[in-house]
């Protein structure tokens, strides 16, 4: 009963998702921007699940969306195949190279874990450059509109506003399967191997397969928002391996708080409404999205959420005084 | 014994949720050696490392620490041990990646008229053993050698008070004889010492008063003395170790 | 190829590396910090001196230490804000830190010194030395130089002061030194100011080199990374041999397979390393915390 009246809530609130870009006045740059909100969302979904359950940072990220993106870009163009084809090969190389990636870093931790990843990502720039099967530095440009051919039916997407019911759709999709890994065994391993790595080798766990593991179900999710992305600017090039990408999923993972559902969503639309609605031109956007992150990890080490509970908790009835405020000042142990 | 060079009050440790330390009172006197004897897991280190806010671990300390009067709870370690609150700690007690000379390197800055500064001339005369193996590193020393060059390397910054934590583990019987005695001897010049120990045969020999720990809990507090002849002490901590 | 011309390009080249990677050894090495905004502070270096010849009119050799304060400074700031998280050693949360660092200086340095490159030259930069049929430049000679004396000041002081043996305490054990009375947020203030001042030096030394760019940044991490993976960890000497091999290597490839790929290629050479001994890096000097 209960269980159903949760599902029943998460459909509603589903359906009403449909509609906000029409809430907002639906014209075309609010359809944009809600489509780009959710693509980088489920861009983001995708290192979440290594930030939040691995518990390792990724820097290599950006290049499971590039390959994505150029899968697509490729296919659509040279093969004219459609967005199915595109989306399955879009995934088919995103989970080679998370493959490799994952093999190459399977021992490493911490910052050398990241520093490896850090470099896939310059090298993979450094390639798109130059390697002239991905364009180099013209890239690739021409690809088809989004169209979809059932046989019975099909759908083309001409503008943004069409290309909204495949997004939200994807977001959704993407939400299930996060909301889904969560409660899966894998997921609870990755959680076992982050927090108690004792606890996950006496249970039986391999943290090597399961970080693999993790790394195969992540890249996909990254790599599909990459294949929309592709269709949603008909062009690609490699600055979607520039930093921008890699700040805006970090940022949109840490700022609400790790390990929440919504928290990468809510983050990303923050991140857009900010670029697209109260802009300061690029250079100055890019110093408030770098501030905002600086920030958010040096002083809300909880995120947003965190910050507006114990907001929240100190104005509401005057609960438990805790005695830590005498204890830090006594405590300089670490 | 005269002034109180170091008081403890109400010190509490937590760890997580799990208080393991509780002790309301314990001071040291001016050129006093006291014994801190109990069980693994008693709460001897935790006591002497929150009296200098220190840890390798994560805890909650709160409480009162004084020395000479002074209350020295909300100062950073560093700057505790620049008052002359000094420890050294069980375990890794020197830099294994330095000579003998570099651990002895550093003295303390202007310590003021009361404390005396020993200089690395002194340590050495202390224990001569070190100066022999002046150039080796560290991590070439023996456990016993470890020993004194973390005493010395505590007496170059001109303690008030002194906190040792098992100095005995791993030595010879021989070894901490002569590392206890020359502890005792320091308090000669006025220094006060408080001796964490499970060794309670070697440590009851050197010691003018002894605090039993158990469960983060002082339960018996008396002279040397006193504590030889408490059967408790007799039962569970002199007698296993006679057999 | 002409084999000479090569094996000078090379070392001037690793002469670079081994500038650039100087700060990073030492912040790893001392304070096992991770700074990804490094290769920004390095362009960061190189506009702020540009800036001081062609804006202000400062000398060459004046615009140097200008330009080193500045790198202080960023390095004092950001130490500042991550103080917590360096105090608690959260590596993660400092790492995204510093990226986020580095996005901002990006950001800061394509507002004021805007997007389109510079050419930084210097009284040593454009006078050429021509011997038989090799060519080089005076600022290729002050790199040298430069670098050498860089290090050969490091390992003194880390080996032979009392400022060095306190940085060498606190990379061995930063708990232990507390117990010394080592003020250990100071050391890891002044190692970030280090770090800030060397790089900058490497930006005002290397920059005249090429054309520079805000963009830039991104290929220096990675050489940076290379050169203390090949080096070892927070070794002075192993860093610079590692630098000269790196710039050898990186000349000769360039040559003989293509210019476009040398970071590609020096990311292979890690990789190559990393696999063949993993717990190259774990290791940490004398047993950490």
């Amino acid at each position: 009963m209960n269980i159903g009246l949760q599902v029943a809530m998460l459909a509603v609130l589903a359906v009403a998702g449909y509609f906000l870009p029409a809430l907002f006045g639906g014209s075309g740059a609010v359809y944009s921007a809600f489509v780009l909100i959710a693509i980088f969302a489920v861009m983001s979904y995708g290192l979440d699940l290594i930030v939040s359950d691995l518990g390792e940072v990724s820097l290599a990220h950006p290049v499971f969306f590039a390959a994505g993106a150029y899968a697509t870009g490729i296919i659509s163009v040279r093969l004219g195949l459609g967005p199915i084809a595109t989306l399955v090969a879009s995934i088919g190389v995103a989970m080679l190279l998370a493959g490799v990636v994952g093999l190459i870093t399977l021992r490493l931790r911490e910052f050398v874990f990241s520093l490896v990843t850090y470099a896939v990502s310059v090298v993979a720039l450094t390639l798109a450059e130059n390697w002239a099967f991905l364009g180099g530095s013209d890239g690739l440009t021409g690809i088809p509109l989004f169209k979809l051919d059932l046989g019975v039916a099909s759908y083309r997407a001409v503008t943004d506003k069409d290309l909204w019911p495949v997004a939200y759709v994807m977001l959704l999709g993407v939400l299930w399967i996060v909301r889904a890994f969560r409660r899966s065994r894998l997921g609870k391993a990755a959680m076992t191997v982050h927090l108690n790595p004792r606890l996950a080798t006496m249970s039986g766990i391999d943290p090597q397969r399961t970080r693999l593991m993790v790394f195969l179900v992540s890249a996909p999710i990254t790599a599909a928002a990459g294949w929309l992305y592709a269709y949603q600017r008909a062009y690609i090039s490699a600055d979607v391996l520039s930093p921008y990408f890699l700040i805006l999923m970090l940022t949109a993972v840490v700022i609400v708080g790790r390990g929440l559902l919504f928290a990468p969503l809510i983050g990303v639309a923050l991140i857009l409404a900010q670029e697209k609605f109260m802009s300061f031109g690029g250079y100055v956007d890019r110093i408030i999205l770098g501030t905002a992150l600086i920030l958010t990890l040096s002083f809300l080490p909880g995120g947003l959420y965190e910050a507006v509970r114990a907001l929240i908790a100190r104005l509401g009835p005057a609960g438990a005084k805790q005695d830590t405020q005498i204890e830090e000042g006594a405590t300089e142990c670490r | 014994m005269s002034a109180r060079v170091l008081e403890i009050a109400d010190l509490t440790v937590r760890y997580g949720g799990n208080r393991v330390l509780a002790v309301d009172g314990l001071s040291l006197g001016a050129g006093e050696v006291v014994g801190v004897v109990g069980a693994n897991g008693a709460g001897k280190s935790t006591l002497v490392n929150a009296t200098l806010g220190w840890s390798r671990g994560k805890p909650v300390v709160s409480g009162r620490v004084l020395l000479d009067g002074k209350d020295v709870s909300a100062l950073p370690t560093p700057r505790r041990v620049a008052e002359g609150l000094l420890l050294i700690p069980e375990g890794k007690l020197i830099f294994g990646t330095m000579t003998v000379e570099e651990n002895l390197a550093e003295g303390a800055t202007d310590p003021g008229p009361d404390r005396r500064a020993y200089s690395a001339e002194d340590v050495y005369s202390l224990f001569p053993r070190l100066k022999e193996r002046g150039g080796h590193l560290g991590s070439q020393l023996s456990g016993g050698e470890r020993q004194m060059l973390g005493i010395g390397r505590a007496l170059r910054l001109a303690p008030k008070a002194l906190l040792l934590d098992e100095p005995s583990i791993g030595l010879a019987p021989k070894l901490v004889s002569t590392v206890l005695h020359t502890v005792r001897e320091l308090c000669r010049d006025g220094l006060s010492v408080l001796l964490v120990e499970q060794n309670v045969k070697a440590a009851i020999a050197v010691v003018d008063r002894m605090i039993l720990l158990e469960r983060g809990r002082i339960v018996l507090e008396g002279t040397a003395g006193e504590m030889r002849d408490n059967p408790r002490i007799a039962e569970a901590y002199l007698g296993t170790q006679q057999a | 190829m002409n084999v000479g011309q090569q094996i000078i390009n090379g070392l001037v080249l690793g002469h670079s590396f081994a500038l650039v990677a100087i700060g990073w050894t030492v912040l790893l090495g001392v304070a096992r910090l991770v700074n990804f905004a490094h290769g920004q502070m390095y362009m960061l270096g190189a506009f702020v001196t540009w800036a001081a010849i062609a804006e202000f009119g400062l000398p060459y050799a004046l615009a140097i230490p200008f330009t080193m304060l500045v790198g202080i400074a960023v390095g004092f700031l950001m130490q500042r804000v991550m103080l917590q998280l360096t105090l608690k050693q959260d590596l993660v949360s400092i790492m995204i830190v510093t990226l986020g660092f580095g996005h901002v200086l990006h950001g800061v340095a394509a507002l004021v010194f805007g997007s389109t490159g510079q050419i930084l030259d210097t009284p040593f930069s454009t006078r050429n030395v021509y011997w038989n049929d090799l060519w080089f430049t005076w600022q290729d000679v002050a790199i040298v130089v430069v670098t050498i004396l860089v290090f050969v000041a490091l390992k003194l002081v880390l080996d032979r002061t009392r400022l060095g043996r306190l940085a060498r305490m606190v990379a061995e054990d930063p708990q232990l030194a507390l117990l010394a009375g080592i003020d250990v947020r100071k050391v890891y203030f002044g190692v970030f100011a280090f770090q800030g001042a060397a790089v900058a030096l490497a930006g005002a030394m290397i920059g005249p080199r090429t054309p520079i760019l805000t963009s830039m940044g991104f290929d220096e991490v990675i050489m940076t990374f290379v050169v203390v993976v090949l080096g070892g960890i927070g070794s002075v000497w192993g860093s610079y041999i590692a630098g000269i091999s790196l710039g050898l290597f990186t000349a000769f490839f360039g040559a003989l397979v293509s210019p476009a790929y040398t970071t590609p290629a020096a990311f292979l050479v890690l990789i190559a390393v990393l696999v063949l001994r993993p717990g190259g890096l774990a290791a940490k000097p004398g047993g950490g915390h």
